[in-house]
């Protein structure tokens, strides 16, 4: 509920869209005085008046809207933000090796065919409301995120079919798989469970959709307690958080600043604790920054050009190796800012990650050596490439590229366009372009999910892998999904980055670092290479 | 009178349809592919197809217009497909935001340019004249995020007197909406301290986004007093020994008001529909911002409330303008 406890019935959200709350939270007249009065400086300074309070709230600066709470609906960062801290999942993924930790799931067991996944729900689970979390509850949340097939549910479809979820007991919640899938650990995450009684109580004719929209039926550590569309978003600490640990936070506030440099500016001046949208040109102005500590760590997020395999020259293999080697990469990685090279497909430190993989360099004699067994071995052609207009490194990434492809006589004709016409151009080969830079932010922390994504066939059409289609790419994927045994989960993906860079389908780019900005004060923060700007609050303290 | 209002209210009707058939006609003629765009990259062509019949994109043009105008005269705006919010629900949220900073922004623009422009009118070529009209100039040709930033380092950064971006301090809530205005309701209900915060974060960016109006009124305000003080009625007035003050209220800013009037009304519909860079800078929650977005990712159906408010808006505004040149000009008819 986003009511304030005590309060009067809710409001009924279309009506306004807002929901106001009177008062302030709380705050004496004498401190909105000093807020609003002569002692200008201070009225935007609300994280010290907090701490004056002897509140522990936690500020998170953020360019995202959270437009809709509906754990089986929404997607987007900012909506992983909300999930993340106002309701569980069955495991939670820590660390910076993104491991499985509990959530609502104090233990799991996976049976020996890798068919059965069985998890035992930790017994002081309760939702907000205060009833206890049962498997039904569970049961329910997977049935419904299925059958609404919006959201993240995309990350099981296939793979738990419903009516295959089972409560054992009221703790126990069983998964019988059709075929074992080697990242189910890694889905489980982004999977929320949402109090069946509550949400059927809010039926209306859209399956819970309308109601869940602006309220909530969770269990994690915060509650919605009051919002403002567009504005802010503040959770409070729930009065019933059962989580184990956890750190001194009364409450986080998601505050929405859409200047990156604003972000910064409010970082510097403790107006917030987080800053999650940052440039590395902020990093570089937050350097030695009193009270600030600067995050710039890898993250499972490739940045990469991709070639149209399948219509006009760049179908031919020998011309995508040739401007592979073409390429000149330092300056790709210059002009990324805080990144580092590709080292193949997947992206660096993931699970199957092939460090020593022989990879296209710089080597203009090579490309040449490629060429010449094209039809084009003087060059003389002119390909087209694409670009999100506006993404200043995108645009850099061209220049670079025409500057490299005229050392082999190729001209590069580069046209801006706007993202929705960039997905459209994915729908065939015959409209995709020659070169389409694109990033890919993994969902969940294994490798199985940016290699279906990006290079399964089953993606053709769609803008993560528009045309790229080789069957026995295609076979290792599936292979990598189903085989639970590590080594040879290992093995498979090794021959994966194998067979891709041989197809050379991408020009293999950055993957960008997460830049995250935190104040000193900031307590028990732990970098976790997945989804790492949609911070998990229970943790922290200030 | 009053049937010319009915007439001029009528005359919305054919207004609202030319809209929502342009609107709707650009929505059809973009290329792009906003199914594919909010089905994300991870969903399948039955995905996708689903989607599209969701809302309602596989049926033809005509039917969804026809879907689109049936709800809308019951008051629904359809619901965004990227967001899936009710478009309704998010202009309640966005309307009163943007209203609130342009009507201040007009309020900054008349309040000070009609008194400016008859005063330099007053002083014609003299040096406070010559001035204006230099300020008047930078006015108009400084870009409005440009000068919106300066403001912020200047009374925010430097001199640290005004709060830097956003409606309200985000640990202050507004308070219950009455109007939607937050300056408005907190005086309505006696928040005193909530008007002062609220008013304090309204200054800068309506002072941004008033400079450009307030110096086309002025100069207006100056060259129709101008015209106005040759006239023979004043001459006569003058002869006649009426007080000076009179002559100048009565006579002269009167006359003059009627021609910058037009200019006031359009200027309103403009700063409507170009608060956008304003807004940005100063993170102020409103339409531009929204519009902006829903443009960027093609989701339409916001997009096209948006056009629709704002027009309906500039049309009631262009009718209070009507209204008032009788209020000012008795000789005015309205037919």
């Amino acid at each position: 509920m986003t009511q304030r406890r005590g309060r009067k019935a809710p409001r009924s959200f279309p009506r306004h869209g807002v929901r106001h709350v009177t008062h302030a939270f709380n705050i004496s007249r004498r401190g909105l005085l000093a807020m609003a009065g002569a002692g200008l400086a201070s009225a935007t300074l609300p994280a010290a008046l907090f701490a004056q309070q002897g509140r522990n709230i936690l500020i998170i600066a953020s360019g995202q809207d959270i437009p809709n709470f509906d754990p089986h609906v929404a997607s987007g960062y900012s909506a992983s933000f909300l999930m993340r801290n106002v309701y569980d999942p069955l495991v939670r993924v820590a660390g910076e090796s993104a491991e499985p930790v509990p959530g609502l799931a104090q233990s799991w067991e996976n049976s020996e065919d890798g068919l059965v996944w069985t998890f035992q729900l930790n017994p002081d689970a309760v939702f907000h409301s205060g009833a206890p979390v049962t498997a039904a509850d569970v049961v329910y949340s997977f049935e419904r995120a299925l059958r609404l097939a919006k959201g993240n549910s995309w990350m099981i479809r296939g793979i738990v079919q419903p009516g295959q979820i089972e409560a054992v007991d009221d703790h126990t919640v069983r998964f019988t798989l059709d075929a074992p899938f080697a990242a189910f650990l890694a889905v489980m995450p982004w999977i929320f469970v949402a109090e069946q009684a509550q949400v059927e109580a809010n039926l209306g004719e859209d399956d819970g959709q309308t109601w869940l929209m602006s309220n909530e039926a969770g269990s994690g550590p915060f509650t919605v307690e009051r919002f403002q569309v567009g504005t802010m978003y503040y959770l409070a600490r729930a009065e019933n958080a059962w989580q184990p640990e956890g750190g001194n936070l009364d409450g986080v506030i998601w505050q929405i600043v859409r200047e990156t440099a604003t972000q910064r500016l409010m970082l510097q001046r403790g107006e917030a604790h987080v800053a999650v949208d940052l440039t590395s040109e902020d990093m570089d102005a937050l350097e030695g920054a009193p009270g600030v500590v600067r995050v710039i760590e890898p993250e499972y997020r490739t940045f990469s050009i991709k070639m149209n395999t399948a219509q006009g020259p760049m179908a031919d293999v020998n011309l995508r190796r040739a401007i592979s080697h073409a390429v000149d990469y330092e300056a790709i990685l210059a002009s990324a800012g805080y990144a580092e090279l590709m080292t193949g497909p997947l992206p660096n430190g993931i699970f199957g990650f092939d460090p020593d993989l022989d990879v296209p360099r710089q080597d203009l004699d090579k490309a040449r050596e490629y060429l010449a067994q094209t039809e084009w071995a003087e060059g003389g052609l002119t390909l087209r490439m694409v670009h999100v207009s506006g993404l200043e490194q995108q645009r850099r990434w061209s220049l670079i590229l025409l500057d490299n492809l005229r050392a082999l006589n190729i001209g590069l004709e580069i046209q801006p366009l706007n993202w929705p016409d960039m997905v459209a151009a994915c729908a065939s080969p015959e409209t995709f372009p020659d070169l389409f830079p694109v990033y890919q932010t993994a969902n969940y922390g294994d490798p199985d999910n940016i290699a279906y994504a990006a290079y399964h066939s089953s993606r053709n059409g769609g803008w993560s892998n528009a045309v790229y289609a080789n069957p026995e790419v295609d076979a290792l994927i599936e292979a990598g999904r189903v085989e639970t045994d590590p080594e040879k989960r290992a093995a498979i993906y090794l021959e994966f980055q194998k067979a891709v860079v041989a197809d050379a389908p991408d020009i293999f780019g950055v993957l960008e670092n997460r830049k995250l900005g935190l104040r000193e004060a900031v307590q028990g923060y732990r970098f976790t290479p997945v989804a790492s700007n949609a911070i998990e609050a229970w943790p922290l303290s200030l | 009178m009053i049937t010319f209002i009915l007439r001029r209210l009528l005359m919305l009707v054919p207004v609202l349809v030319g809209l929502t058939v342009i609107m709707f006609a650009i929505a059809r003629l973009l290329p792009g592919d906003p199914v594919g765009l909010a089905a994300g990259p991870n969903a399948t062509a039955a995905e996708r197809a689903a989607l599209a019949a969701e809302f309602g994109l596989d049926r033809p043009v005509w039917e969804q217009y026809g879907t689109y105008v049936a709800g809308l005269v019951q008051g629904d705006f359809a619901t965004s497909l990227l967001t899936r919010r009710p478009v309704a629900a998010d202009l309640a949220a966005y309307l009163p935001a943007t209203l609130e900073l342009v009507l201040a922004a007009m309020l900054l623009a008349v309040g000070l340019g009609i008194p400016l422009g008859l005063l330099t009118a007053l002083w014609r070529n003299r040096w406070p004249d010559y001035l204006s009209q230099v300020l008047a100039i930078g006015a108009i040709s400084m870009p409005r995020f440009f000068l919106g930033l300066l403001l912020q380092l200047c009374f925010a950064m430097w001199l640290n007197w005004l709060p830097l971006a956003g409606r309200l301090p985000i640990i202050v809530f507004p308070p219950d909406p009455i109007t939607g205005f937050i300056t408005i309701d907190a005086a309505l209900t006696g928040q005193w301290d909530v008007l002062r915060t609220a008013l304090l974060h309204l200054l800068m960016p309506a002072l941004a986004l008033s400079l450009s109006p307030l110096a086309t009124i002025m100069r207006m305000m100056r060259s129709s007093t101008i015209e106005v003080m040759g006239q023979d009625y004043v001459m006569t007035a003058r002869a006649l020994g009426l007080p000076r003050h009179l002559i100048l209220t009565r006579t002269i800013a009167r006359n003059a008001v009627s021609a910058t009037l037009t200019v006031i009304g359009l200027y309103f519909g403009w700063l409507l529909g170009g608060t956008v860079l304003v807004e940005t800078v100063f993170d102020w929650p409103g339409l531009g911002l929204y519009a902006t977005k829903a443009i960027l990712s093609q989701d339409m159906m916001p997009v096209i409330g948006v056009a629709l408010v704002i027009g309906l808006l500039f049309v009631f505004a262009n009718l209070l303008i009507d209204l008032a040149y009788g209020l000012i000009n008795p000789k005015v008819r309205y037919s």
